[in-house]
């Protein structure tokens, strides 16, 4: 890797932006985000990353992107998720468990349509994103 | 407010990922010049907000008033878009979208309340990138204010910027960081050597946001450290990291060696030529190193003991070179103060607290987690409009802010604007952040011995106030818990305190005593609570308390052992428990307001024990074997005492005269004793007969009760006396029903909610019309509801408060809602409209809750302009009652209080006038069945040390049991499938037009199971002795 | 007492740091992390080779919760007694596990499969009460959960 220069930033972020923004005609159609802090974690992040690796291994599916992120602030309701669609707010799902990881999974990724019964809200939080 | 409200249009800019993307911040920055050039700055506010949750339209506006929202907008739209709509008032249509119908009830995250407050910085990409790829974090903006900083700033400006931007330490103390930066660099260096430090010692229990921010975005620390090494002028820099957090220590270092990598850290960071290394220490384990010189230390392979300052780390640092420290959440603000200007940080917060502090909320609340708020908002409002209030709707008591080192904050201060100077004054402190919310269910006793030994535990023993001065004050804090205090040990432990405050060598030892002078502040009650009455009012200390329900209980029934028998099929022997202490078991059963319950330790984890169920089984369970209360009547040896109400209070007290060997007599206004169990309780919650065969048992225990005979003016109460009885034992009640002071309440068909359900249940008829309004919020309210209900009437409850603040019984409220009675919360009714007198409709104001009052609820006033009127025959006003006190006519020396109460000694229940003893609801106003039986019992023992020529002076003890009940051997497994039985109801179809009773108790399979629940804590304290 | 231990980790260790000697709690720390504690005939190397008086490794391995100057158990559990466990009965938990696996906090089970302290604050506070096995946190713990979860790192 060599070394960036100031005008590489902008190249890598519009990149970055580019293949993980889930929009028409992307590389994905949908984002799966685990939240995987420590409380993430220990409230069992890891089972429901697993159970989504083995949806996409099992049903051989290319074009959903599972990655991960630190904690998404609500500690009391973890293991959450956050699922992102084409065309569609992103939603936060809560208090996960396998079951549940799967048949999120099953209707909403590939389905499209929100499992209302875990779902905690839909939208993103109000950030301070950085003036370019 | 005022400002906002001035403003004719407010123009909402979504700021939610996908919009921001969409370049919403460019939209908004373009809409306030145009706004600026058409002169309208004063007219417009423009705002960000969070998702809408039309990602796909972004970015996206929304005009208020209207609710227009604009959609997919560009820059060049904005000068048309202002011209027409914001200036000619002419709403742009071709821009316009019409969000659809919603579809599906999911809320949007910026509308729920655990985020609708929360402003993140710190926090910004938290659960947005993947912490361990460094494109995600250059994605979101990440190092562009680095790479701004090492091209376009000089030290001197970026200084400049932080210290204009008012940023302060996040870590404990406050101190303005610009000016911390500006020290280290003007300090001067023999070599040019200087260091910063990031601060990841997160050693505060109870605080974890470091912990949060270096796992979910540890570049934002590397980004804002090489800002900060340029602006001081340090090449070298080291993240210290508490040994604990293995995942973090894991992520930074993976965030270091991709800057690395990328060039971004290192030799000649972009090709600017700046340098700046970082290398990640770990901690060891040690609460102290969290102090700086201490940390200094350590860093050095050194024991972490503080040092006196100064001098300070920024003129005689880290190997003796100037050294800044500054913690995690500091570092990670710093390149959004570049990014947005010190200008735009610095209007968010208060006074000399700017931008938004993260708080992690935990402890008792519902929503435990990571809240960004700007600084400012109250304490309230983070603990209960943001983490939604306490756990199973408990009581609030205090919370605990800044660790160890702060101190608690009571209900009282809840409007307190949270900031780092108002959190000094209330004697707490900002630290960094934890806040431990603790409920009716915490001893503050428990709690400052607690972080007593936390610091006594990490007291690095170099001085001396410190290394014994809090060894002695724990010792007091032991005797006090264990039962063996004195009222002089509290100005001792004061006195100690202070010393230790003033004399100690580092900020840990000045500052550990901060969680003892708070408590004594604010909650000496409770101390008091255990050196007098040897009482742990949250039922914790276990030498006290042994079980918290046997504890709790103000009679002191042994619950712990009549569960364990329940559990063991004993049934006959468990309630024979029950009967040593309460004649009244069937009806206690049904109509406890089970204090033991809240306290009851199953209940932290799980469902708390069905402690009243149980009790009411037992009595079921003698019912259906064909038995009866067997009585062994005490022989009379002792004096004649009357007792003036045969209520609750004057039954208890009756009995326990009558087993010690009195002979007492009760006098009763009404035709059937009981009082207002007999005629204020409706039958379907306690059936007469249920009743009449516990009073029958009283009497067989000796107790005569004279039905139809008033005090007052044809027998006084010197008649009494006159007549032979050497005490006399008022309890009369709170029959009184109070008004509400509306105009048009004299109306026909404004009725008095305790005469109706006397003339129910002693005549079974009274007419309650057909459309019946109740106001009120406590028993009696639900009470007189029900009754009207089962009448045939359409029932709605007004309550000016929410359904969390109701008085009356959690059941009692389900049960009613269940039954269709309609309940308008945050209504209070302002007049009664009458048509030739009969009422006729009633006008109502919406309230809404405003500050918080000192128990914790919020103030309820109306809403101006918000008046509705409602049509009914019939209003019910159940919003209290006073005692009646006309049976005395006049002629008594009694002491009356302002609330028109008979005043006793509360230790006693002795009144001014000699031989002459009162308890319950007509010395306490309206309280529960169980109060005034304590008070029955108490009066019963202090007529016994009277009457006997002792003193009156009561001996407290802590709890014990008189049983050991051993366990029922259960199996995890069988108790992971245990759950507190729901109780069976006759269905609310078969309610209608009856007064059947409604619970139907538990079957005994229930009962046995429920008592296999029990956490059996009596046994557990045996064993700690 | 002499405790035979493997040198050549020791050595890898000491390469390490060689070229930073102030990095005394890191050594160490290494040293806990492979052997589970500071064996003597290890301390006595670093002495010598860093030039460190040994009073010194020892105050400093004293003076630190992470060290142990005794043998510790193949897994750690570390029961959080921080205030949001406290006041959330981290104190109960606690009972329960030294009931569990029959020692007092400090001390480790005679298989060396377990050892058992109280910290201060794991910084998983939302979901106390919890503690740490290993490297594993266990959240939102109940008494009755307590059999089960140790039951997995049992050999």
């Amino acid at each position: 890797m060599p070394k960036l220069k100031i005008q590489d930033l902008e190249k890598i972020r519009e990149k970055r932006k580019r293949t993980t923004m889930i929009r028409e005609g992307g590389d994905y159609r949908a984002k799966v985000t685990v939240h995987m802090g420590t409380c993430g974690i220990s409230a069992g992040a890891r089972d429901i990353m697993n159970t989504l690796i083995n949806q996409i291994e099992e049903k051989d599916i290319k074009d959903v992107l599972v990655t991960n992120s630190g904690c998404a602030g609500l500690c009391s309701r973890e293991p959450m998720m956050t699922v992102e669609v084409t065309g569609q707010a992103p939603v936060k799902y809560v208090d996960l468990t396998k079951e549940k990881t799967k048949e999120v999974f099953e209707k909403h990724v590939l389905g499209g349509n929100i499992v209302q019964k875990y779902a905690l809200g839909k939208g993103s939080e109000k950030t301070d994103y950085g003036k370019e | 407010m005022a400002k906002e409200n001035a403003y004719r249009l407010h123009v909402m800019v979504c700021a939610g990922t996908a919009c921001v993307s969409n370049h919403s911040f460019e939209i908004k920055d373009a809409l306030q010049e145009e706004i600026k050039k058409q002169g309208l700055e004063n007219e417009v506010l423009v705002v960000t907000t969070g998702c809408n949750g039309f990602c796909e339209r972004g970015p996206l506006l929304v005009v208020q008033p209207g609710n227009i929202f604009y959609q997919q907008l560009t820059e060049e739209d904005i000068p048309h878009l202002v011209e027409e709509h914001f200036l000619k008032g002419r709403p742009v249509e071709k821009y316009m979208y019409t969000p659809p119908e919603e579809k599906t009830p999911v809320p949007v995250l910026e509308d729920i309340d655990f985020f609708k407050k929360q402003v993140l910085i710190a926090l910004r990409n938290r659960g947005l990138i993947d912490p361990e790829s460094i494109e995600d974090y250059i994605a979101r903006d990440g190092y562009q204010a680095m790479a701004k900083v090492l091209t376009e700033m000089k030290p001197e400006e970026i200084i400049t910027q932080i210290k204009n931007s008012g940023l302060r330490g996040r870590g404990g103390a406050g101190f303005p960081t610009g000016v911390k930066w500006e020290f280290v660099r003007n300090a001067s260096s023999s070599d040019g050597v200087k260091y910063i430090i990031c601060n990841g010692d997160e050693g505060d229990p109870g605080a974890y946001m470091d912990r949060s921010i270096v796992e979910s975005d540890p570049h934002s620390i590397l980004e804002g450290m090489v800002i900060g090494a340029k602006a001081m002028g340090a090449s070298q820099g080291y993240i210290y990291i508490r040994n604990e957090y293995p995942l973090a220590l894991k992520r930074i270092n993976i965030a270091i060696d991709q800057a690395r990598e990328y060039g971004l850290l290192g030799p000649d960071i972009l090709g600017t030529g700046f340098n700046f290394n970082v290398q990640v220490v770990r901690g060891a384990g040690a609460f102290v190193c969290g102090e700086e010189t201490a940390l200094l230390a350590s860093v050095e392979g050194r024991l972490g003991e503080p040092r006196p300052r100064p001098p300070y780390p920024a003129q005689k640092g880290l190997w003796g070179k100037p050294t800044n420290i500054n913690n995690v959440e500091t570092w990670s603000n710093v390149a959004s103060i570049i990014n947005r200007g010190a200008e735009w940080y610095s209007s968010i917060g208060t006074g000399m607290s700017k931008g938004t502090k993260v708080f992690s909320v935990v402890g008792k609340v519902k929503d435990t987690g990571l809240v960004e708020v700007p600084m400012g908002l109250s304490l309230g409002e983070i603990i209960f409009d943001i983490c939604g209030g306490i756990v199973k709707d408990r009581k609030f008591k205090a919370v605990q802010i800044g660790g160890p080192s702060g101190g608690c904050v009571p209900a009282k201060q809840l409007n307190l604007p949270v900031d780092y100077e108002r959190l000094t004054q209330a004697g707490s402190m900002m630290g960094s952040g934890g806040m431990v919310v603790t409920d009716e269910n915490t001893c503050m006793v428990d709690l400052a011995y607690y972080f007593l030994t936390f610091i006594k535990g990490e007291s690095c023993g170099k001085c001396t106030p410190c290394r014994e001065g809090i060894p002695r004050m724990l010792e007091i804090l032991t005797k006090i818990k264990e039962g063996r205090g004195e009222m002089k040990d509290l100005d001792l432990l004061e006195d100690l305190a202070n010393n230790i405050k003033a004399t100690a060598l580092c900020g840990l030892g000045n500052t550990a005593p901060n969680p003892v002078l708070t408590t004594l502040r604010y909650f000496k009650n409770e101390y008091e609570s255990h050196i007098k009455y040897k009482k742990c009012p949250a039922g914790v200390c276990i030498d006290l308390v042994s079980s918290p329900c046997h504890h709790t209980c103000p009679i002191g029934t042994e619950a712990c052992s009549y569960i364990g028998l329940i559990a063991q099929g004993k049934f006959k022997q468990a309630l024979e428990v029950n009967r040593w202490v309460n004649p009244l078991p069937s009806v206690c059963g049904r109509v406890c307001h089970h204090p033991c319950e809240t306290r009851c330790r199953a209940g932290e984890v799980d469902e708390p024990i069905a402690i009243r169920n149980l009790k009411r089984f037992l009595t079921d369970y003698e019912k259906s074997t064909g038995n009866k209360p067997s009585v062994k009547p005490t022989p009379k040896k002792y004096e004649k005492v009357a007792i003036v109400g045969s209520g609750p209070a004057g039954l208890m007290t009756g009995w326990e005269l009558a087993k010690k060997g009195y002979k007492p007599t009760i006098f009763e206004a009404e035709s059937v004793p009981g009082g207002v169990l007999s005629w204020g309780i409706p039958e379907y919650r306690l059936p007469k007969d249920i009743l009449n065969t516990e009073i029958e048992a009283i009497k067989d225990m000796g107790v005569e009760i004279k039905t139809n005979t008033p005090i007052g003016k044809d027998l006084t109460i010197d008649d009494l006396f006159n007549q032979g009885f050497k005490s006399v034992f008022i309890a009369t009640g709170s029959p009184v029903n109070s008004q509400l002071g509306i105009p048009g309440e004299d109306a026909e068909g404004v009725i008095d909610p305790i005469q109706m359900l006397k003339k129910y249940n002693l005549e079974k008829k009274v007419d309650v019309g057909k459309k019946v309004a109740v106001v009120g919020g406590g028993n009696t309210a639900i009470d007189a509801a029900r009754a009207a209900w089962r009448l045939g009437a359409d029932v709605t409850i007004l309550y000016r408060r929410t359904k969390l603040e109701m008085p009356a019984n959690a059941e009692e409220i389900e049960e009613a809602i269940n039954e269709g009675i309609k309940i308008k919360f945050l209504t209070q009714p302002i007049e009664a409209h009458s048509e030739n007198g009969k009422l006729t409709k009633i006008k109502c104001a919406q309230m809404s809750l405003g500050e918080f009052d000192k128990s914790a609820r919020r103030r309820p006033s109306p809403i101006q302009g918000s008046e509705f009127e409602m049509e009914v025959d019939t209003l019910i006003p159940a919003i209290g009652q006073t005692p009646d006190l006309s049976f005395l006519q006049g002629n008594t020396q009694l002491n009356i209080d302002k609330w028109n109460s008979l005043e006793v000694n509360p230790e006693t229940m002795e009144t001014n006038v000699e031989g002459i003893f009162a308890g319950g609801d007509v010395v306490t106003g309206p309280a529960t069945v169980l109060e005034a039986m304590e008070a029955g019992k108490t009066a019963s023992e202090s007529i016994h040390r009277y009457l006997r020529g002792e003193n009156l002076d009561r001996e407290y003890h802590p709890t014990q049991p008189e049983l050991e009940v051993a366990t029922v051997e259960v199996s995890p497994e069988e108790l992971d499938e245990l759950t507190r039985p729901e109780m069976p109801t006759l269905p609310v179809e078969e309610r209608k037009g009856n007064f059947k009773e409604v619970e139907k108790g538990y079957t005994k399979e229930m009962a046995m199971n429920e008592a296999k629940r029990c956490l059996r804590c009596d046994l557990e304290s045996k064993g700690g002795k | 007492m002499n405790e035979a231990i493997d040198e050549n980790k020791l050595v890898e260790i000491i390469e390490r740091y060689r070229e930073n000697p102030h990095a005394t709690v890191a050594i160490l720390q290494d040293i806990q992390d492979e052997y589970n504690y500071l064996p003597k005939p290890a301390l006595i190397k670093v002495s010598k080779e860093f030039n460190v008086p040994l009073t010194r490794l020892l105050s400093v391995a004293t003076f630190y919760n992470a060290f142990s100057l005794t043998p510790r158990g193949k897994y750690q559990v570390n029961v959080c007694l921080g205030t949001a466990c406290h006041v959330r009965g981290g104190e109960r938990i606690m009972n329960k596990v030294e009931k569990e696996l029959g020692i007092p906090r400090g001390e480790t089970t005679e298989d060396l499969n377990f050892s058992l302290d109280a910290v201060r604050c794991l910084g998983c506070c939302g979901l106390a009460p919890v503690m740490m096995v290993g490297d594993d946190v266990q959240g939102k713990l109940k008494e009755s959960k307590v059999p089960s979860i140790l039951e997995n790192y049992k050999q």
